[in-house]
């Protein structure tokens, strides 16, 4: 046995034992793993390393908690209500072509940020109380948010881990929007049938009339929406002129702030403390991630995982990377695409290198629905009230299976389709 | 309650002084060390001094500057573009320790993204220093990022543009000086040293660039110059003398759809010839094993090994790895051929300079337990 495949399984006992034995937060477990790891690999507790790889989620963190501050004001301004009330009405008649839209305005803020967080802490959650209004269950809900902000992520026109995968070999990002578009749309009409369509066949709006809060919207009007409308513009901005670059966390704010003067009036302080009680263990599990894997780096136990994935025979490479590029995406899927997606991409090169790359960033993206992280799935639980994000998981399984099938079929028939779909 | 204010106090003094030692290593990381120029060196400058706006800041970097007694061509050396690849700035540091120049000028950034080599990476695990015993005594030098310092320059956007083609690319690749050039006068930090460079090749009328790179073995442009069409000649006649000399190296043309590189846009908006050379470094690889100070010098990984015999790399991998002294000796010797190459083909503006190591001196006549920094060091003062 290998000295990294040692430190390797005494990080990971020490992380189950710290869970499930000590009932320790999941963050702090991740936390002692890494320093166990460095302990048995001989290098102390190496502050230094601790520290510098606490620090490559800085931004995540920054946009997840501006993002639950946005959230918070856009629920309290009674802006959620007007929106929710105000869709149901127009789209009633219409469940499906509904549900389609509902998952395409899920999707939006994914496709300009390329974060699967963003659009799920603010599409998702505007949208939340629309699909259980439409009397969609809190769980379908939650896998269509979370499956709608992964898929956004991928989808065209901003896809982060296809530029990190294709950069890896110095591919530009040129000629990917269609395959990607391939990749995503088809899915997510698909999800959003598949989870909702039985719910809303039989949508009677008399019945649910009742049940909506119309008061925001007759009392302050329109006005309720300026956030929202500030928060698209300020991100289509940050997509079309480069120059003007706020970035998510500024925009969030900027719009929070001013969600606070178009409703009912709100305690900025004690809603940013609320948001920011919320999401705080999700934080120190991305703090504590990426201590994990900077140990695991500094004691090639990194190395060792991802040359036993490469190394398996041609006819295991496919089962190899759709096991393995999801699972190391528990720790980032960022870091999986760079890390796992690139070797596999290599290891692809007779396939079509752009509509693999993008089928690689497709199946790197489930990485943002594995436990610890599982930052899309924890936070759509969180958005519709669900204690136990683990059965939003469970949930999305078949999904998650037809994803890695729909990437692998077009790596598998790239050559053929790559003069019809890669437009340069 | 008088419990939770305890604990808490005492939390708060361990974050207290886990910052402050953090801080401290970290500001630690701004010492670059000190370079002993040979004595052929005429002046150091700045790099501001083409480009006033970046004076002061931390991607204002030094050049040294060697001219002959006699007018002749100009060249320019890059070591240092990404941090993490050591064999650059080890080679233009050894070149400025040792160069004697006769005919021309020679002008030397051992670090041209300075910023860059003032932090490391987060879970890339670097070494924060390498140590080279040299003629004088134990030498330390830094091991950097490929980026810029986030200190300099943050928050990175989702999709970097690069400014004059519109290209897009992943936004960590905004603080990567080497998809910023040509620059951009009111760019982002990292975009205007490259402009400063842009600048200076303009100013000073340099007709030979060179860029020194290190790669992941796994990456298929390793052990390579890349060329401008326009260097192409010299790069195939500099590529024969190369091989002569046992060294296996591929002539790669710059894609012409690949945008902010020096071997590109360089070529594209001044009138110099730029040539990129790359190395095969497994420290800054995906596929490796144990990270540290060792593997950076000597190259040598179990985890490649493996790779290799699986056909994943582009480079031969065996026990031996790629050792500090055969990356080096490989730029340099590259550096001499394609600089007489250059000299044949524009015999009115030579270069003519000596004691550089020859791959030869520096590798091949080394022993195999002085590969790995002792060697090198015997060039080093």
């Amino acid at each position: 046995m290998s000295i990294e495949l040692i430190i390797f399984l005494c990080m990971v006992v020490t992380f189950v034992a710290g869970c499930f034995l000590c009932k320790l937060p999941v963050s702090i477990s991740m936390v002692l793993s890494a320093i166990i790891g460095a302990l048995v690999g001989g290098y102390g507790i190496p502050l230094r390393h601790l520290v510098e790889g606490m620090f490559s989620y800085v931004d995540t963190i920054l946009t997840i908690s501006t993002a639950m501050i946005f959230m918070k004001v856009i629920q309290e301004s009674g802006c959620l209500d007007a929106l929710s009330s105000g869709i149901i009405k127009h789209f009633h008649k219409h469940t499906n072509i509904l549900l389609c839209l509902i998952m395409l305005v899920i999707m939006f803020p994914g496709m300009i940020t390329g974060s699967s967080t963003a659009a799920v802490l603010s599409a998702g959650s505007i949208m939340a109380p629309v699909l259980i209004l439409m009397g969609i269950p809190k769980l379908e809900t939650a896998c269509i948010i979370s499956l709608g902000g992964i898929l956004g992520m991928i989808a065209p026109p901003v896809n982060i881990p296809a530029m990190i995968i294709g950069g890896g070999i110095d591919i530009p990002y040129v000629g990917f929007e269609l395959p990607l578009a391939l990749l995503t749309f088809p899915l997510a009409f698909l999800f959003v049938i598949m989870f909702g369509r039985k719910y809303v066949k039989k949508l009677n709006y008399e019945e649910i009339k009742s049940k909506l809060n119309n008061e925001p919207m007759e009392k302050y009007g329109i006005r309720l929406y300026i956030p929202i409308i500030l928060a698209i513009v300020l991100m289509l901005i940050n997509k079309l002129v480069p120059s003007f670059s706020l970035g998510m966390p500024l925009i969030f704010l900027i719009s929070a702030i001013v969600g606070l003067f178009v409703g009912k009036k709100i305690n900025f302080l004690k809603i940013s403390k609320d948001g920011i009680q919320t999401v705080l263990p999700v934080l120190g599990i991305l703090m504590g991630v990426g201590m994990f894997i900077q140990i695991m780096t500094l004691t090639g136990v990194r190395g060792l995982i991802v040359t036993s994935c490469i190394s398996l025979p041609e006819s295991l490479l496919y089962i190899a990377m759709s096991i393995s590029i999801p699972l190391f995406g528990a720790v980032s899927s960022f870091g999986a695409s760079s890390v796992l997606g690139v070797p596999f991409l290599l290891a692809f090169l007779s396939q079509n290198q752009i509509i693999t790359a993008a089928s690689i960033s497709l199946i790197a993206s489930l990485g943002d629905m594995m436990p610890p992280t599982a930052l899309a799935g924890i936070f759509a639980a969180q958005i519709v009230g669900i204690e136990k994000y683990t059965t939003v998981l469970k949930k999305c399984i078949i999904p998650a299976i037809v994803i890695i099938i729909w990437a692998i079929l077009f790596i598998i028939i790239s050559p053929q389709i790559a003069p019809f779909i890669v437009i340069k | 309650m008088k419990k939770q204010y305890i604990s808490a106090s005492i939390l708060m003094i361990l974050i207290g002084v886990i910052c402050f030692v953090s801080g401290k290593n970290f500001l630690s990381l701004k010492d670059l060390g000190p370079i002993y120029p040979s004595e052929s060196l005429t002046e150091v400058k700045m790099l501001s001094d083409y480009f006033d706006d970046i004076k002061g800041s931390n991607v204002d970097t030094e050049i040294y500057v060697f001219k002959g007694t006699t007018n002749g061509g100009k060249v320019l050396i890059l070591g240092g573009t990404h941090g993490n690849e050591p064999s650059g700035y080890l080679s233009a540091i050894t070149i400025i320790e040792n160069i004697k120049v006769d005919v021309g000028e020679v002008f030397v950034i051992p670090y041209t993204n300075h910023s860059g080599m003032t932090h490391n990476d987060p879970q890339e695990a670097s070494p924060q220093y390498l140590h080279i015993e040299a003629k004088n005594g134990l030498r330390t030098f830094r091991y950097g990022s490929r980026a810029s310092n986030p200190i300099d320059q943050w928050p990175d956007p989702d999709v970097y543009i690069h400014a004059s083609s519109g290209q897009q690319l992943s936004g960590s690749e905004t603080r990567n000086i080497n998809r910023a050039y040509p620059g951009k006068i009111n760019g982002t930090p990292t975009e205007k040293a490259a402009f400063a460079i842009t600048e200076m090749i303009k100013k000073e009328d340099i007709n030979l660039t060179f860029d020194l790179h290190e790669a992941s073995p796994e990456y298929p442009v390793i052990n390579a110059t890349v060329s401008h069409e326009k260097g192409m000649s010299i790069a195939a006649n500099g590529m024969f003398e190369i091989q002569m000399k046992g060294i296996e190296m591929s002539l790669e043309p710059s894609p012409t759809n690949l945008h902010g590189l020096t071997h590109r846009e360089l070529g594209d908006y001044t009138e110099t010839i730029p040539l990129l050379m790359e190395t095969a470094n497994a420290s800054q690889g995906r596929l490796r094993g144990k990270t540290n100070e060792e593997l950076a010098l000597t190259g040598k990984d179990d985890c490649y090994v493996k790779s290799a015999n699986l056909g994943f790399l582009y480079v031969p991998y065996d026990e031996k790895g790629h050792p500090i002294e055969e990356r080096v000796a490989r730029h340099l010797q590259g550096i001499q051929e394609y600089i007489k190459a250059y000299n044949d083909e524009y015999p009115n503006k030579q270069i003519i300079s000596n004691n550089i190591p020859t791959y030869e001196e520096l590798f091949i006549n080394a022993k195999e337990e002085e590969l790995g920094g002792k060697q090198l060091g015997k060039f080093l003062y």
